[in-house]
């Protein structure tokens, strides 16, 4: 059976795809599925660094396609997971070196073989959106709470709607729930009824996303971080289980001494 | 606490002025999003109309205005005839 394919956008860059394909792909390979992660964006890789696997790169993307080397080649295997591997993007050459028919080609190989194809999607809407997005049968949007990455938001979705890619999530990053209680950010409802698309998960503000990066090891790996945990309940939504949503908590002090328990 | 006191005098949080905003935005990018969108709603409109009225299928105009407070989506279209019952098609 042909496993799924999923690109990850934004339209805005810095609202965190890579940080979501790093730990989608990493949980959904700890649920024992075999995943395979694909960096589209040429010129600028990232996923390599966030998931630490930069210095095992020898063949990327656009070797593959261009038929430099057999896929198997390319193809990088986690340092803790068997059964996940990731694709890099090539960084010397120009996003115009794929064309969407290639990825399409190249997307519905890998879901032969895996259960999960996990696309990170470069900014922008053009040829590298383009490409990115050819291949995918369903589309998660992420964003933040600001204007400017909800009004990108938007236009990205009407052009996966447009480009007949009518499966769309939506992610929240990096919301800051005692901003939203003192009236200083947009609350998940707000963002919901500007954006209307089913959401996928809210994933809070925190520090730990920037050390787990630093560190080159994806969140979903650590116990007690919330942000993790927003990424295992995304994970396991994407994966068809029925995760309710807990409902938005501040930090409060029954909130604080759970974390503390937790970790 | 200065936010506190300009909360008193009626400065609304700043959450809520951001979803307005948005609000009146995505209904600008959505609108002209693509010229095909405009002219099915052209061509729909005037298939309404020329049930009860003659009208010049070239004069349709189709704007949005920004009002204070709302958006309106503002029409004009050149009457030539009104029919005294309603066409069915």
């Amino acid at each position: 059976m042909a496993g799924k394919t999923i690109v990850v956008t934004s339209g805005k860059g810095g609202v965190g795809k890579t940080t979501t394909v790093a730990n989608i792909g990493t949980m959904l390979a700890k649920k024992k599925y075999s995943v395979c992660m694909l960096d589209a964006d040429i010129g600028l890789r990232n996923l390599d660094v966030v998931m630490g696997l930069e210095n095992r790169i020898v063949y990327n993307l656009v070797d593959v396609i261009e038929g430099n080397c057999r896929k198997p080649q390319a193809m990088i295997r986690d340092r803790k997971l068997n059964n996940l591997c990731m694709i890099p993007a090539a960084q010397t050459r120009e996003k115009n070196s794929v064309n969407p028919e290639q990825m399409k080609e190249l997307c519905g190989e890998l879901a032969e073989e895996f259960d999960y194809v996990i696309i990170d999607c470069p900014a922008g809407i053009e040829q590298g959106f383009k490409n990115a997005v050819a291949g995918a049968q369903t589309a998660i949007v992420v964003t933040t709470p600001e204007v400017s990455a909800i009004r990108d938001a938007d236009r990205v979705i009407g052009l996966l709607e447009a480009n007949l890619l009518k499966d769309i999530h939506l992610i929240i990053n990096r919301l800051n729930h005692r901003m939203v209680k003192k009236g200083d950010m947009m609350s998940t409802a707000d963002i919901l009824s500007l954006l209307a698309v089913p959401l996928l998960g809210v994933v809070p503000e925190s520090e730990d996303v920037v050390i787990s990066t630093n560190r080159g090891v994806p969140l979903v790996h650590q116990r007690g971080s919330r942000a993790g945990r927003a990424f295992i309940q995304i994970s396991a939504r994407l994966n068809g289980e029925d995760v309710p949503f807990e409902e938005e908590k501040g930090d409060g002090f029954l909130g604080r001494m759970k974390r503390f328990m937790w970790s | 606490m200065l936010k506190a006191i300009r909360r008193f005098f009626g400065e609304k949080p700043s959450s809520q002025v951001a979803r307005r905003r948005m609000q009146v935005v995505l209904m600008h990018d959505r609108m002209d999003l693509s010229p095909d969108v405009m002219e099915s709603l052209k061509n729909d409109i005037m298939a309404v109309l020329a049930r009860y009225m003659e009208i010049d299928q070239t004069s349709i105009r189709v704007d949005l205005e920004q009002g204070k407070d709302y958006t309106a989506l503002v029409s004009n279209v050149h009457v030539k005839r009104v029919y005294r019952h309603a066409h069915s098609n």
